[in-house]
């Protein structure tokens, strides 16, 4: 449906959500944003000039009319774990999108996406880390 | 039957609170070993009143809270929440991190189905399919004596019972010009039950087993029976 080849595809539209949308619509990237709550896309920015869909992120034939299979990369970004696994399995495994990231919060969960090419971000080895970094490099200096 | 009681299969259940605990008590009653998995401390406090039954608190969509339920030496798991994604990631965790050998799933939505099964969930209930069928066939199909819908309706089997005067009756099933979709499994007759071949005679008061792998065929069958002018 249409030509919406090579757009990025974000399911959730929290801070995080909104905030990438935002970025990628600023660089001129096509962009649709999913989020099952209509009120969420408030927390988009003025400027943004991407797409919105009022959807669940694994509400299969919905996507598939919206034609989520030319999409090039697929982000799940919404608040729930389970969701974001489930939503990125379909974008990888239904869909064939090239590039699937989810973000998973429980590290136990990444090694159920890992081994099928979806990429992770887990909030709190990120920050695990930076800390670490902190800690490491000793404040004060890096801070500023 | 007796080599399942013998070797007691562990079984793992999680979420759902009427529908776990009356899964549970069936499942106890045949002789199996069986843990609930809820996520709410009242319904917890409930479902340990039934005798025998392994009640752990919390949420089953979490590694740990499967370790302490001891899913690895679980031979089937079944997911029974609310939430599609929560009983596909259930479902995967048993699988790949306690390999659970039969997992279940409960499904809302039944356009989910393909892809439960392709992410190696062994078996997927669609309540949703199922009631709609049954509905379905109370509603519409009350005229055929009973209609059993197999691999999620895809398949029905239905009986026939071949009235007097039928234009069947007193053919040969070759001469009956049935769809390719449908066969006769077996017909009924009197308290003996024949495997039919081409050259079986169809007679009056015989009970059809069809079975067909297209609804829309039973209209044919209907009219090719006439069991609906009789």
């Amino acid at each position: 449906m249409g030509k919406r080849n090579g757009c990025t595809v974000i399911a959730g539209c929290g801070r995080l959500g909104a905030s990438i949308a935002g970025k990628l619509s600023e660089e001129k990237k096509d962009v649709m944003v999913l989020d099952c709550d209509k009120t969420a896309f408030r927390k988009l920015p003025y400027s943004y000039g991407g797409l919105t869909l009022t959807s669940s992120a694994t509400d299969m034939e919905r996507l598939e009319a919206f034609g989520l299979a030319d999409a090039a990369a697929f982000i799940a970004v919404t608040d729930h774990d389970c969701v974001n696994i489930c939503a990125a399995q379909i974008a990888k495994e239904m869909f064939h999108i090239p590039k699937v990231v989810a973000r998973i919060y429980d590290e136990e969960k990444i090694a159920l996406v890992k081994e099928m090419g979806i990429d992770t971000i887990c909030p709190s080895e990120l920050s695990e880390k930076e800390i670490a970094n902190y800690i490491e490099i000793g404040g004060g200096t890096h801070v500023e | 039957m007796w080599n399942k009681k013998k070797e007691q299969k562990n079984i793992l259940i999680v979420g759902g609170f009427h529908k776990a605990r009356s899964l549970a008590t069936s499942l106890l009653k045949k002789g199996y070993r069986v843990t609930v998995i809820n996520k709410d401390y009242e319904a917890c406090e409930k479902l340990a009143e039934v005798t025998r039954l392994n009640v752990i608190f919390g949420d089953g969509s979490k590694k740990y809270i499967l370790e302490d339920a001891a899913a690895g030496n679980c031979q089937v798991a079944i997911a029974l929440t609310d939430s599609d994604e929560i009983n596909l990631v259930i479902c995967e965790m048993c699988k790949q991190f306690f390999h659970v050998k039969k997992t279940v799933a409960l499904l809302n939505d039944p356009s989910k189905t393909n892809f439960f099964y392709q992410m190696g969930i062994d078996r997927v209930v669609c309540a949703l399919n199922m009631i709609t069928n049954i509905m379905e066939e109370q509603a519409v199909m009350d005229e055929m004596t009973r209609l059993i819908p197999v691999d999620e309706g895809r398949i029905q089997i239905l009986e026939l019972p071949i009235p007097k005067n039928s234009p069947v009756a007193g053919k040969k099933l070759w001469e009956l010009n049935l769809p390719k979709e449908v066969i006769i499994g077996c017909i009924l007759r009197g308290d003996q039950s024949l495997i039919p071949r081409g050259d079986t005679r169809i007679t009056e008061g015989d009970v059809l087993l069809i079975i067909t792998s297209d609804k829309s065929k039973l209209d044919q069958i209907k009219e090719l029976t006439e069991y609906a002018a009789s």
